[in-house]
């Protein structure tokens, strides 16, 4: 829910990464963590297992700065996109004012891909909220995977609302800025 | 296209609300006292906060008053509507105002957690109908915000800020 302080001169809007266990949701979040410009970027929180897969989230606070005398943040979230942290992407959706959602390319993925979309409609359902009419676009990452899935395919099968979509290799940064483009504008468009 | 749900805070709201903090940070002795929103953003903060990133734990709170609503909704409960973190030197007594907000209290040793939780719940009822106006008020304040030219501003903004 997002939140305009007139009193502070403060406007947050939480946006939320989500999608299938490595899909690369936290590579997104790094790569703007590691690469937006310095006054922008605040401190990137990992809560991960030992083995760096997200347990419960990753959060990035994003300071655009003072605009017509409010300063504007967007704080950044991951989802842990293993199954069996079904719960816990709820725990972490909740207030989500802007959700991306990002598709692992890969062939053995798609099935998993369209899961995870139902698992959000049906999460975002229960929140009272309907994904068709909230600041959403999707990711379809890992360009670079043998044989990826075309994207005619993709947005066939996933994309059904026809929102806007980047072809991303989240390792290397390809899409990742243009996705965060689009979904603060969005979220902008809806404040 | 509907407009998101949001909040808006206005002056004297703010001033009401850091009141009732000021006071139960006074009369709990707490080292700071937080209120936030149930996706973690900061409304007020009162007391000692020094250079402790607020930020950063406010997300960590929701998210695990998130977590722990979960754990209620598992185990056949309506709610859990408090937790308490107990630490060596500080401990953090946090409490759901309605549904949408928390109030968090950071003490120390020499405050008695029993009259943390009288007070915070006192504090809390007395927060919950500002909050309540918070919710359904607003509209007026935000319009003189966001406008066209604001969010043409902060869209020109973002492209500034992450070009390829």
């Amino acid at each position: 829910m997002a939140l305009i302080n007139v009193a502070s001169h403060e406007i947050q809007c939480k946006i939320v990464y989500y999608g299938t266990g490595f899909c690369g949701k936290t590579t997104n979040l790094q790569y703007i963590h590691q690469n937006a410009p310095q006054p922008a970027r605040g401190k990137m929180l990992s809560i991960a297992t030992e083995s760096e897969r997200t347990l419960f989230f990753d959060f990035l606070p994003i300071d655009l700065g003072t605009i017509h005398g409010f300063r504007v943040r967007f704080h950044m979230y991951t989802v842990p996109g293993q199954v069996l942290y079904e719960r816990t992407r709820v725990a972490v959706l909740n207030g989500a004012d802007g959700i991306v959602f990002v598709a692992d390319s890969a062939p053995d993925k798609l099935e998993e891909n369209f899961q995870s979309l139902i698992e959000l409609e049906t999460n975002m359902r229960r929140m009272g909220k309907d994904l068709g009419d909230f600041p959403f676009v999707m990711q379809w990452n890992k360009r670079d995977v043998r044989a990826a899935v075309p994207i005619a395919t993709l947005d066939r099968y996933l994309n059904r609302r026809r929102v806007e979509a980047f072809e991303a290799i989240a390792t290397s940064g390809m899409g990742v800025f243009p996705t965060l483009r689009a979904i603060g504008k969005a979220v902008m468009a809806r404040l | 296209m509907e407009q998101l749900t949001n909040v808006v805070v206005s002056e004297s709201e703010l001033g009401n609300i850091a009141r009732v903090l000021g006071r139960l940070t006074q009369d709990t002795g707490a080292s700071h006292v937080l209120l936030l929103d149930k996706s973690g953003q900061l409304i007020s903060a009162q007391g000692q906060v020094g250079n402790r990133d607020i930020i950063a734990l406010g997300a960590l709170l929701a998210g695990a008053f998130s977590s722990s609503r979960q754990v209620a909704e598992i185990l056949g409960e309506h709610d859990f509507r408090t937790i308490l973190q107990q630490g060596v030197h500080e401990s953090l007594y946090t409490t759901l105002i309605g549904d949408q907000w928390l109030l968090v209290v950071v003490f120390d040793k020499q405050t008695h957690i029993g009259l943390v939780k009288l007070l915070a719940r006192r504090g809390a009822d007395e927060l919950e109908r500002t909050l309540e106006r918070v919710l359904t008020g607003g509209a007026q304040a935000k319009e003189q915000v966001i406008n066209v030219q604001f969010r043409n501003s902060v869209a020109n903004t973002i492209d500034l800020l992450f070009q390829d």
